[in-house]
């Protein structure tokens, strides 16, 4: 009974739904429609309207941009924070793990990606194997639960891996551990190829079963496993697969295998020297998400350069940048500058780079990724324009919510370093009052 | 007859371009650093130098005319912590010489070890750094820290300063081993880590004391003294001839590092100190220069403020506290320009954030040939199609030590190469 | 009064001690030890119902035979005149690895380490024992035992802790001659930890760790649909194999699942209800956070008493974060908040075995605002009730195992004595109070 109140009082809520919101006096950058000096409409969440002339709704809460620049939350298609574990380096194949599983939505560098304007990331799996774990798509909700984190409706992920990581088991072992298979790159070829060859086994287990199911026969359900069951998504269409990779002869070798096993690669990831087989990529259609300047920290990123993005890009491939690094995503929007100065993209290019393109590559574009009426209204507002090394975030957006704000950040800050200070004090001042205890002597009882 | 032609033009451009130009760089916004801007001015380079500055300079005689309306020319910018030369490929040991095996190794010499055909050379370059410093990292006493010019057939032509400082790893107090090499490197207590912690300070100063002994029983006569090496090289720092480089991050390796220059009478400067914002009045009162750390940089404490190491600049500043920017990398340096835009954008001015790149830089380590568009300095210039800490902007021309350098780059080769793939 | 009747049974004790060189000190009196008590006039703390002042409790064979005022004592009863003295019923410790010592078969031996075309294969890696169980491998002179009786516990749910799935867990009761005595119940649930294996073997990863879980338990699932469906016709069906590890999972009764903070919290409920197995929560820490989600899971939760402390080996120069320091501070308020909320938790003693150091650790949850029922109940009915075993322990009630502890006084004061304690109806004598008192 109280079950049906909650619900009932559920619905009422999102019925009475808080007030529209609209930003006014912005210098908007929708990424997909242009740019204007007007307003975006915010309902329930999504941007309901946005141009130079918008008439403001009855009730609504107004924030006067002052000229300032409004863009698309960032989309961050290759990150590895706000979870407890990213790789499962013990096996090649560790396509049952997920991180969904370890989401960790209180990493400190949520907040800090959040107060560098990105809203929405792809967090995935390490690349210690072939084939990795599941990766999940979330939105940097600062504050709420693991569940609040998750983008519903993203399509899950699947991380592959090629080149020196995955082998680096192989040729040299962690200490104390015996080599890993694959040693090579052509270990790594053959090991996803394997895998796949187990999947569509599985697969055809379970139609065999059915099969027998129809016909009335008696039959044994086959095993479920969750290594393959993945793969079998992938297979289907069901999953993304994002590819671990640098080398042109890797590149080229995934896209051959995925042809060959039959799926498509959504995304090659690093994909540094995706300029030398961007033609091949753009055949086959996967898109990019690469660096905007790292280079020679391996031997397999000396062939890196800034000129990657821009040159993918107009050889017609879906090219996005991505951070794969905490600090580096609190600053994707000049990452994003440096495709105008190596290769001489255009503003409204180098935007989508961290924006509407990484959503396509996430296939939440219908959703996310541009200043658009219908779409989730995640935002993000600059001081000066996002692709100036000057531009410092002012406010973060999140379905119509407001998740960061450099104001109130600053004012909270004297009350933060307070409570630290007094906690700290009341604890060294019990610890006096009480000698250290006897110590635990029994190492086998729980925590 | 028209190849011949070709080849001694060729022969003529290579030529000239070896030799010392005199060139006017005419019409550009003149960004003094040391001065006022000058709007529409002139500069003339002759003999690697600064001949000339002015609204109006007049173009002498076979000098080279650079026509540079619109353009931006700044002093060269100075990376004052990096591995340029001493690191090629991050991952790959043979390719790197950064951190020498042992504690004290005052006696190595980073400027020997420059690789001048680095790739990272010139792709640092082409984006108007001029000039570096190259530390070592090794041990507790690393070795000399050099600065080199980002031009030059070989590390004796590159050298600016062969030996510009000493480098010093300030111990600090670790339970966890720096460098976890497998499970059995268990933490150890915090006591046994303070123990080790005094045991290396106190080993620190009896190195000093050792090489200050040294230096009496050298100046002594006829002693018998055998010459060692190690202790030689301590005597240009014993001498407040040779700064101290000393790398201590948090405030307790800050203090103390202080600490210990007041004890041994040492010039320092400090360097990667992330909380120098705490100690600001201290560095001030005694006038010690700080390396900022990357300004682009998580912050050190889970409850700092996000922006914490991007207003560390401006706390500098502010607290009259000398300061340069750093990158403390090789395949990053290029980006230099970006951390002091960075500062500016939280609260650093921007006038401020420009020395930091050249004049401070040059200042701090003993550069007074480098840092501002004067008169008498060396022509290390760079012309910018826009402000140069914006990342948009394009660098047009470098020239390091009055001439003109390729800024073509492994870089912009495999871009051309691929970029005309059919 | 009362001091006239213990130096006699002391005396005994400690030549039993010296005759015996301490072996058999849970051994109490041997077999003379009478079988019907009578403790007269005391303050019964019954744990259900009202506190009765002046009361009787009636102990026979083993069980409760009487409690209240009117009690009739038998004429075989030996007679503890306890006027000024307190009855609780005897303690239990939610969670615990009593009478599991440390290098038993149970917690020590794993099987051998999988061929490498197995490694692979997540249902062949050596962290499932989940055949072990603790009923077998009792020893009931494991020292722990009486240490932990000493300051009041009388029963305990004690489980195999090596692995990821360790093994059955058994309540048993804390004293006893005999293993199979001791037992309570031998199917308490299954300890389950997210331990990772070093070495480089699957899993090596939290999330390793969980997705195998998920794999066990379908496993697990499927194991019992092809015997029923094999069972029902085997005509033309391959045999399905027998898997005792799979068997140990379908048998046992609820999972005990590890969950500290909040984040841990809402994960293992998550866990839990995919795996469509009857949870219960250990460790429990941040659970003040998470009490909406506990009250609507209807999860219990055991919290340990030992509350998180600082660290006093870190680098005091080292700055630690407000996330931890508020762990820290606001842990002892998890009882409060989860009693409020009304979620059932119950705690373990997690290892204290000093009586100080386990009043201090209860008290720490009382000055948060924990009333002192609701912290009897976490030591007593709850552990009872999440084991499904309410209806022979945790309560002074007649017909009920005849676990008992009399105190001087308050439970929960650190100068209160603990006089006796009852289990299985037979009186045990602590020997901390006569150690710390100095007496003779």
């Amino acid at each position: 009974m109280r079950r049906v109140f909650q619900i009932a009082a559920a619905v009422c809520s999102a019925l009475a739904a808080e007030p529209p919101l609209v930003i006014q006096n912005a210098q908007v950058l929708t990424v997909t429609k242009g740019s204007f000096r007007g307003s975006v409409v915010i309902r329930n969440g999504k941007i309901a309207e946005a141009g130079e002339k918008t008439l403001v709704p009855l009730g609504a809460h107004v924030i006067d941009a002052g000229g300032q620049y409004l863009m698309p939350g960032i989309v961050d298609c290759h990150s590895h924070i706000a979870a407890d574990s990213i790789n499962e380096g013990s096996v090649s194949v560790s396509s049952m793990v997920s991180i969904e599983d370890v989401l960790d939505p209180e990493d400190i560098a949520i907040y800090r990606a959040l107060a560098g304007g990105v809203t929405t990331a792809n967090i995935l799996h390490g690349s210690a194997n072939a084939i990795g774990g599941q990766c999940v798509v979330i939105k940097l909700r600062w504050g709420k639960d693991a569940r609040g984190l998750l983008f519903a409706g993203a399509k899950p992920g699947l991380k592959l891996a090629l080149g020196e990581n995955p082998k680096r088991q192989g040729y040299a072992p962690a200490q104390g551990r015996s080599p890993r298979y694959p040693a090579t790159r052509m270990g790594v070829e053959d090991v996803i190829r394997q895998a796949f060859a187990e999947a569509k086994a599985y697969r055809q287990a379970w139609r065999e079963y059915q099969d027998k199911v129809a016909r009335g026969e008696n039959a044994i359900p086959p095993r479920r496993d969750l290594r393959l069951e993945p793969l079998v998504e992938v297979l289907e269409g069901k999953r993304l697969v994002h590819a671990h990779c640098y080398r042109a002869d890797e590149i080229l070798m995934l896209l051959r295998l995925a042809e060959e096993i039959g799926f498509r690669v959504k995304t090659l990831q690093h994909v540094l020297e995706g300029y030398k087989v961007a033609k091949e990529i753009a055949a086959h259609g996967a898109g990019a998400s690469t660096f905007s300047d790292w280079w020679a920290y391996k031997v397999e990123a000396y062939d890196a350069i800034p000129y990657n993005a821009a040159l993918m890009l107009r050889k017609g491939v879906l090219v996005s940048l991505n951070s794969d690094s905490a600090e580096l995503m609190r600053r994707l929007n000049t990452e994003a500058a440096k495709t105008l100065k190596y290769g001489g993209l255009t503003e409204e290019e180098a935007l989508s780079l961290i924006t509407i393109n990484p959503a396509r590559q996430l296939e939440i574009d219908d959703r996310v990724g541009s200043i658009e009426p219908g779409k989730d209204a995640d935002l993000v507002l600059f001081d000066k324009h996002p692709l100036s090394s000057y531009a410092k975030v002012q406010k973060v957006f999140i379905d119509g919510e407001l998740y960061f704000d450099r104001d109130r950040d600053l004012s909270a800050r004297p009350e933060r370093e307070q409570r630290r200070k007094a906690l700290v004090e009341r604890e060294r001042e019990a610890e006096k009052k009480q000698p250290s205890r006897t110590r635990d002597r029994d190492t086998e009882r729980p925590q | 007859m028209k190849s011949a032609t070709t080849c001694l033009s060729a022969w003529l451009a290579l030529a000239a371009a070896a030799l010392p130009q005199t060139v006017l760089i005419r019409g550009a916004t003149v960004h003094t650093v040391s001065g006022p801007d000058i709007a529409s001015g002139s500069v003339l380079i002759r003999d690697g130098k600064i001949a000339e500055v002015g609204v109006v300079v007049k173009a002498p005689k076979q000098a080279r005319v650079l026509e540079a309306k619109g353009l931006h020319l700044y002093p060269g910018m100075i990376d004052s912590a990096t591995d340029l030369g001493l690191a090629e490929i991050t991952s790959v040991r043979e390719t790197v010489d950064i951190r020498e095996i042992g504690d004290f190794k005052p006696q190595l010499r980073t400027i020997i070890a420059v690789n001048s055909a680095s790739e990272h050379i010139p792709v640092t370059r082409a984006n108007g750094i001029t000039s570096a410093v190259v530390l070592p990292e090794g041990g507790i006493i690393s070795g000399q820290a050099a600065v080199i010019h980002l031009d030059g057939w070989t590390w004796e032509e590159m050298a600016a300063r062969p030996s510009v400082a000493m480098v010093l790893q300030f111990p600090v107090i670790q339970q966890t081993p720096a460098e976890r090499t497998g499970p059995s490197e268990r933490r150890i207590p915090y006591a046994e880590a303070k123990k080790r912690y005094e045991a290396r300070l106190r080993e620190l100063d009896d190195w000093f004391e050792r090489a200050r002994r040294y230096q009496r029983a050298r100046q002594a006569p006829a002693s018998g003294l055998r010459p060692d090496l190690q202790l030689e090289a301590m005597l240009p720092v014993l001498e407040r001839k040779l700064p101290v480089v000393i790398h201590a991050v948090r405030e307790k390796a800050i203090r103390e590092a202080l600490a210990f220059a007041e004890r041994q009478k040492i010039r320092i400067i400090l360097a990667g100190a992330r909380d120098a914002d705490k100690l600001a009045a201290e560095l001030k009162a005694k006038d010690v220069p700080v390396i900022l750390p990357r300004v682009l940089e998580l912050p050190l404490n889970e409850d700092d403020p996000y922006d914490r190491p991007f207003t560390l600049p401006a706390a500098l500043h502010k607290a009259g506290v000398r300061f340069a920017f750093a990158t403390y990398s090789s395949s990053f340096s290029r980006n230099l320009p970006y951390q002091a835009a960075t500062a500016v954008a939280f609260g650093l001015p921007y006038q401020e954030a420009l020395r930091g790149l050249t004049l401070y830089p040059a200042e701090i380590w003993g550069l007074n040939e480098l840092g501002s568009v004067e008169p008498g300095k060396l022509a290390n210039l760079i012309l910018a199609d826009g402000d140069l800490l914006e990342v948009r902007t394009q660098i047009k021309h470098v020239f390091v030590r009055g001439k003109e350098v390729d800024l073509n780059n492994k870089h912009t080769t495999l871009y051309e190469k691929y970029r005309n793939r059919p | 009064m009362r001091r006239k009747e213990f130096p006699v049974y002391r005396v005994a004790k400690h030549v039993t001690v010296k005759v015996l060189a301490g072996v058999l000190w849970s051994v109490p009196l041997g077999a003379e030890a009478p079988a019907v008590y009578a403790i007269r006039g005391a303050r019964v703390v019954t744990g259900k119902g009202p506190i009765l002042e002046r009361a009787t409790v009636i102990v026979r064979d083993g069980l409760i035979a009487d409690v209240g005022a009117q009690a009739a004592i038998p004429a075989d009863a030996w007679v503890i005149e306890a006027e000024g003295l307190s009855v609780y019923p005897g303690l239990m410790d939610a969670l615990s690895s009593l009478g599991l010592p440390e290098g038993s078969p149970a917690t020590q031996r794993r099987p051998e380490p999988p061929s490498s075309a197995e490694a692979e294969r997540t249902e062949d890696v050596p962290v499932n024992s989940a055949w072990v169980r603790a009923a077998d491998l009792l020893n009931p002179a494991e020292r722990r035992i009486e240490a932990a009786r000493n300051i009041g516990f009388t029963a305990a749910a004690t489980f195999p802790m090596r692995g990821i799935l360790c093994g059955q867990g058994a309540v048993i009761a804390l004293a006893g001659d005999r293993p199979g005595e001791m037992v309570i119940h031998p199917s308490a649930g299954l300890y389950v930890t997210l331990t990772t294996r070093r070495g480089g073997g699957f899993p090596a990863s939290l999330m390793g760790a969980i997705a195998y879980l998920r794999q066990v338990f379908l496993d697990a699932d499927h194991y019992e649909q092809a015997r029923t469906i094999y069972n029902r016709n085997p005509a033309g069906l391959k045999r399905p194999e027998y898997d005792r590890a799979l068997e140990a999972l379908l048998a046992s009764p609820r999972v005990l699942l590890p969950a500290s903070t909040a984040v841990e919290i809402a994960r293992m409920l998550r866990l839990a209800a995919e795996i469509r197995r009857t949870p219960v929560l250990y460790g429990g820490h941040e659970a003040w956070r998470s009490a909406e989600l506990l009250r609507e899971s209807g999860v219990s939760v055991i919290v340990s008493l030992k509350w998180p402390e600082r660290d006093r080996d870190a680098d005091p120069d080292v700055e630690e974060s407000l996330r931890v320091l508020e762990m820290r501070e606001k842990a002892p308020a998890t009882p409060a908040t989860l009693a409020k909320a009304g979620v059932r938790f119950a705690f373990s003693s997690a290892g204290l075995t000093d009586r100080r150091d386990f009043v201090r650790a209860v008290r720490r949850a009382l000055n948060a605002g924990l009333s002192e029922a609701d912290a009897l109940r976490a030591l007593t009915l709850h552990p009872a009730e999440i084991y499904g075993l309410s209806d022979r322990l945790g309560t002074v009630e007649p017909g009920k195992i005849a676990n008992l502890v009399v105190t001087s006084g308050d439970l929960f004061q650190e100068q209160t004595e603990i006089k006796h304690v009852f289990v299985d109806g037979r009186k045990y004598q602590p020997i901390a109070i006569s150690r710390e008192e100095g007496r003779p």
